[in-house]
C-alpha cells in the first residue's frame, strides 16, 4: 500500500509538469508582447522596459521556464507584480478562508446528498423520490450567485440570523467562523448535492438490485442494515468518484461565491490576480490548485482500495 | 390428516410489466412434510422459482400475490407483515440461490456475512456469532475456516460461495429451506460435493428442502418426489421412478425425452417427425477423407502463461479432420476455455503452433487475425448468447456484419439472400430478422449466434458451452441443429462443455483435460464407458442419471 502511494506521487510528477509548462505559457499563448500585457494600456514604454527586464522576459523562453520551475522547487513563486509582495506570502493570507469554505461545503454536501439519494433509491418511483430528484433539477440549474444572493436576503437581511457578508478565521472561535460560512457553503453546495444525490440514487438503484441485497433480506435483516451495511458500501465506488470529480466544480464556484460573500479567499485573489494581470500571482494560484486536484484523485485511489477489497494495485 | 410443514394452495402470482401484468404461476397446489426433500422441476418461464421467491417473500417489487395461501406451519406467509416477516426469513425459512458469488456481498468478508444471519435472529455477542459462524463454516466443510472468515467472495471458487451461502442459510437451524437452483453453473464434480453436502445437512437437522431446478437428473437423484411445472402450474407430482419409467403428462414426456442421458442419441432428443427431416440428409454421408491428405486443424504442443502464476494450457497438441466433432471437457480451470480461444484466435498462445489446412496461423498476432484469410474458416459461437450478441445490433445485423466485413459483401440484395439463407439454415423464422436481442427468446438468441458463426462458410466452428444458459428442450434443438450443419455443410465441430452427456452424444472423439493438460483421450462413447484415469471416471460418476437407483439411496 505504501509503495503505492509512493509511486502514485512519482507518477504524478510529470503531470505536475505539463501542468507547469502550461501555466508559465499562460503569459505567452494570450496575445502580444508579455512586457506590453503587464504593464497595461497607461504604461510608458520606459516602464515596459523595466518589466521586461525585471522579469526577464528578454531571455530564451525555456532558460525563462528552466529559472521559473528553479525556483518553484525552491518554494519562492515569484512576486506581485502590483503589491510587490511574495506570491507565497499572498496565497497563504488567502488560503484559510477558501479551505474553510470548501470543507464546510463538503462535509454539508455528502452529509445531505449521500442520505438524500439513499432514500430516493430506497422509495424509488414514490412521491419522496420524486419530490429530491425535482429539487436536485432545481439545485443544478439555478447559478451559485442567485442562490447566494437569494439566501442572503432572505436569512441575512430579512431574518437577520446570520451575516451578510465577510469572514471571520476559525482563530476567533468556532460559532463565528461557521457563522460566515452557513450561506456561502449552501450557495455553493447546491449544485454539488443535487449532482451527488443523483449519483448515490442511480448506483444503490443499481446495487440494490444486486443478487446479494436479496440475500440479505433472504437473512432476515432489516432495511437499515440492508441499505447502509450492504448497499452504501457497495454503491461508494462511483460516488466517491464523483465527490473528487466535484472537487474541480468547487474550485470554480468558490471564486464567484467569494465574490458574493466578500470573503477574503483565493477565489477573490484570482479574481484580482487576472483584472491587475498580475501573472505571477495567476501563475501561483493555478499551479496551486493543479497540485490540489492531483493529490484530491490520489486520496479518491486510495479510499477505493478501503472501500472495495477486490481493488489491488 | 396431519398438518404438513408448508402447504401451498392455490396460489396465483402475477407481475405488473410494460405489456400490463404478466401471470407467472397460476394455481399452484403443494405440500412439504417435515424433513423430506421435494423436487420443483420445469424450464426456465415455468413459475418454479417465483413460486419459491413467493413463499420465502422475496418476490421482486413488481411481483404480487394475487390469490391462494402458503400456510408455512399453519401461518398465512403472505399475510406476514414487518417484524412477523422477518423473524421467518433466515431463521425458520431460509433460501440459497442461482450463482452463489452474486449472491454474496463482494465487499463484506464472510465470516461477517454469516455472522449477520446469526444476530439479525438471536440476541448474542458479536463474538458468540463469530465463533457460531466458524462452526457453521466448519460444518459446510470449508479448510482452514478460521482464514476463510476473513476472505472475501472473490478469493473463493464458486463451489465455495454456495458452501458458504449455505452456511447462511443453516444459520439458524431453519424448518425449510429452499434451493433455488443451487448447483447451476459449478462444474459437475462440485454439484455432486455441493448437493451431496446438502443433502447430508438436511438429513442431519431433520430440514425440509424444495430443491428447484431446470435438471430432472438432480432432482431424481435426491428427491423422492418430484413436481414438474409448465406455464405456472404443477402438471405432474410423482416419483422419480414413476416420473421417469411412466410420465403420464405430455410435457413430463418431452422434457423426460430432451433430457441428456449416458444413453440417450441426439435422435431420441426430439420428436419423430422433427427427425425426419434430418435423416434425410444423414444418408449422404460424407465419404473418408483421402489417404494422406493433411488434417484441418493441427494444434501441436499448445502452451499459454498468463502474466504471473503457472501456465494455463501446457503442451496441448491435437489434429482435428474435416467435418469431425471433438469434445473438450474438463472442470471450470481446466484450460479449456483458454485452449478454444487460441485456437479461434482471439487470444495469443505463449508456446506451440496451430496449423490450419496446412498453413501456420498460430504465429498470426490474434490483434491481425481478423484480416487474415483464415479469419472466416474458424468462427466461434459463445457460451451465452444473452451476453454476446450486441443489443444495439438486430438479428439481421448480427449475420450480416460478418458477411459484410469478412465476405466483401456490400448491403444491397446479395447480402439480404445470404443473411435469409443462414436464417434458413439455423432455423430462425424469416419475420425474426429485424428483431433485436431482447425480443428474442434464448433459442431464438442462441441460433442467431451460430447463424451469424456459419454465416462466412467456415470450416471449423468452436462453440465454447453453447447450450449451458439454455432449457432442455431448446438444447436438444440446437443440439440437433448443430449435428446437421456438421453433416451438410462438413463443418468440423470443437465442442468445448462441462456437460458430458451432451459432449457424449454429439462428438465423435473426446478430450479430457485437467490443469491445463490432457488426461484422456479418444472415442467419445469408449472414453466414457471405460475411463481409463481416476479424473475421468470422476467426471462421469459425478453426471446425475435417473438410473442412479443406488445412488439415490445413499444420499437420502
Amino acid at each position: 500500500m505504501l509503495s503505492y502511494i509512493l509511486r502514485r506521487i512519482v507518477a504524478t510528477l510529470p503531470v505536475m509538469a505539463i501542468v507547469a509548462l502550461f501555466v508559465f505559457s499562460l503569459l505567452y499563448i494570450a496575445p502580444g508582447d508579455p512586457a506590453v500585457v503587464i504593464a497595461g494600456d497607461q504604461a510608458s514604454p520606459e516602464d515596459v522596459e523595466r518589466i521586461r527586464q525585471g522579469l526577464g522576459l528578454d531571455r530564451p523562453f525555456l532558460i525563462q521556464f528552466g529559472s521559473w520551475v528553479w525556483r518553484i522547487l525552491h518554494g519562492d513563486l515569484g512576486t506581485s507584480i502590483f503589491t510587490n509582495l511574495p506570491v507565497s506570502t499572498m496565497i497563504g493570507q488567502r488560503l484559510g478562508p477558501t479551505l474553510s469554505l470548501m470543507i464546510i461545503t463538503l462535509l454539508l454536501t455528502i452529509v445531505i446528498a449521500v442520505p438524500l439519494g439513499v432514500v430516493a433509491a430506497w422509495k424509488a418511483g414514490s412521491l419522496i423520490d420524486r419530490a429530491i430528484m425535482g429539487f436536485a433539477v432545481f439545485g443544478f440549474s439555478l447559478p451559485v450567485f442567485v442562490v447566494g444572493y437569494v439566501l442572503a436576503y432572505v436569512f441575512a437581511l430579512e431574518l437577520e440570523w446570520l451575516p451578510v457578508q465577510g469572514y471571520t478565521p476559525l482563530t476567533e472561535g468556532l460559532w463565528p467562523w461557521l457563522q460566515n460560512l452557513i450561506l456561502p457553503s449552501i450557495a455553493l453546495g447546491c449544485v454539488y448535492i443535487a449532482l451527488i444525490a443523483r449519483i448515490t440514487r442511480a448506483t444503490m438503484l443499481e446495487v440494490l438490485q444486486q443478487d446479494y441485497i436479496r440475500t440479505a433480506r433472504a437473512k432476515g435483516l432489516g432495511q437499515g442494515g440492508i441499505l447502509f451495511i450492504h448497499a452504501l458500501k457497495n454503491a461508494a465506488v462511483p460516488i466517491v468518484t464523483v465527490i473528487g470529480i466535484g472537487i474541480a466544480l468547487l474550485i470554480g464556484g468558490a471564486v464567484v461565491t467569494e465574490s458574493v460573500f466578500a470573503i477574503p479567499g483565493l477565489g477573490r485573489l484570482t479574481i484580482d490576480a487576472i483584472l491587475r494581470r498580475d501573472y505571477p500571482v495567476i501563475q501561483g494560484i493555478v499551479l496551486l490548485f493543479s497540485f490540489v486536484y492531483v493529490l484530491v484523485n490520489l486520496m479518491i485511489d486510495v479510499i477505493y482500495t478501503l472501500v472495495d477489497p477486490r481493488i489491488r494495485y | 390428516m396431519s398438518q404438513s410443514l408448508l402447504s401451498i394452495e392455490d396460489l396465483h402470482v402475477s407481475f405488473s410489466t410494460r405489456r400490463g401484468m404478466v401471470e407467472a404461476v397460476r394455481g399452484v397446489t403443494l405440500a412439504v412434510e417435515a424433513g423430506e426433500m421435494l423436487g420443483l422441476v420445469g424450464e426456465s418461464g415455468s413459475g418454479k422459482s417465483v413460486t419459491g421467491f413467493a413463499t420465502t417473500r422475496l418476490l421482486d417489487t413488481a411481483g404480487r400475490v394475487t390469490a391462494g395461501k402458503i400456510l408455512f406451519r399453519g401461518q398465512d406467509v403472505t399475510k406476514l407483515r414487518g417484524d412477523d416477516l422477518r423473524q421467518l426469513q433466515g431463521a425458520a425459512m431460509s433460501m440459497i440461490f442461482q450463482n452463489p458469488r452474486a449472491a454474496l456481498n463482494p465487499i463484506r468478508a464472510i465470516g461477517l456475512q454469516i455472522a449477520d444471519a446469526i444476530l439479525t435472529h438471536k440476541r448474542i455477542s458479536k463474538d458468540a456469532a463469530r465463533a457460531e459462524a466458524l462452526d457453521l463454516l466448519r460444518a459446510v466443510q470449508i479448510r482452514d475456516p478460521e482464514q476463510r472468515m476473513n476472505a472475501y467472495p472473490h478469493e473463493l471458487s464458486g463451489g465455495m460461495c454456495q458452501r458458504v451461502m449455505i452456511a447462511i442459510a443453516i444459520s439458524c437451524n431453519p424448518a425449510l429451506l429452499i434451493a433455488d437452483e443451487p448447483t447451476t453453473g459449478l462444474d459437475v464434480t462440485t454439484q455432486k460435493v455441493v448437493m451431496d453436502l446438502l443433502a447430508d445437512i438436511a438429513a442431519a437437522r431433520g430440514m425440509a428442502t424444495i430443491l428447484i431446478t431446470h435438471d430432472l437428473g438432480l432432482a431424481a437423484r435426491y428427491c423422492r418426489r418430484i413436481a414438474v411445472m409448465e406455464h405456472g402450474r404443477i402438471v405432474e407430482e410423482a416419483s422419480p421412478k414413476t416420473l421417469f419409467g411412466a410420465p403420464r403428462h405430455a410435457y413430463t414426456k418431452r422434457l423426460v425425452a430432451a433430457s441428456p442421458t449416458a444413453t440417450s442419441r441426439i435422435e431420441d432428443l426430439v420428436t419423430a417427425e422433427e427427425w425426419e427431416r434430418h435423416a434425410a440428409v444423414v444418408s449422404n454421408a460424407r465419404p473418408p477423407a483421402a489417404h494422406g491428405t493433411p488434417p484441418l486443424l493441427e494444434v501441436r504442443k499448445l502452451a499459454k502463461r498468463f502474466d504471473q502464476g503457472s501456465a494455463a494450457v501446457a503442451d496441448f497438441s491435437m489434429t482435428m479432420a474435416g467435418g469431425e466433432s471433438v469434445g473438450l471437457v474438463g472442470e471450470s480451470g481446466s484450460g479449456k476455455s483458454t485452449t478454444s480461444r487460441m485456437i479461434c484466435r482471439l487470444i495469443d498462445p505463449s508456446e506451440g503452433d496451430i496449423v490450419f489446412e496446412g498453413q501456420s496461423i498460430g504465429h498470426v498476432a490474434s490483434r491481425d487475425f481478423h484480416r487474415s484469410r483464415f479469419r472466416k474458416d474458424i468462427q466461434m459461437v459463445f457460451q451465452d448468447p444473452n451476453e454476446s450478441l450486441n443489443p444495439r445490433f438486430t438479428a439481421f445485423d448480427c449475420i450480416a456484419h460478418p458477411l459484410m466485413r469478412l465476405a466483401g459483401l456490400r448491403a444491397g440484395k446479395e447480402l439480404w439472400q445470404r443473411v435469409e439463407e443462414c436464417a434458413e439454415r439455423v432455423g430462425l423464422p424469416l419475420d425474426l430478422l429485424p428483431r433485436f436481442p431482447h425480443q428474442l427468446s434464448g433459442g431464438q438468441k442462441a441460433r442467431v449466434g451460430i447463424a451469424r458463426a456459419i454465416a462466412c462458410r467456415p470450416r471449423l466452428l468452436v462453440l465454447d458451452e453453447p447450450t449451458a444458459a439454455l432449457d432442455v428442450s431448446v438444447q436438444a434443438v440446437v443440439l440437433q441443429l448443430l449435428d446437421r450443419l456438421r453433416r451438410e455443410n462438413d463443418i468440423a465441430l470443437l465442442f468445448v462443455s462441462h456437460d458430458l452427456n451432451v459432449v457424449r452424444m454429439l462428438c465423435d472423439r473426446t478430450i479430457v483435460l485437467r490443469n491445463g493438460g490432457i488426461v484422456e483421450q479418444g472415442e467419445s462413447r469408449a472414453l466414457f464407458d471405460n475411463p481409463k484415469t481416476d479424473y475421468t471416471r470422476k467426471l462421469v460418476e459425478a453426471i446425475p442419471h435417473f438410473e442412479s437407483g443406488p445412488a439415490m439411496a445413499t444420499a437420502l
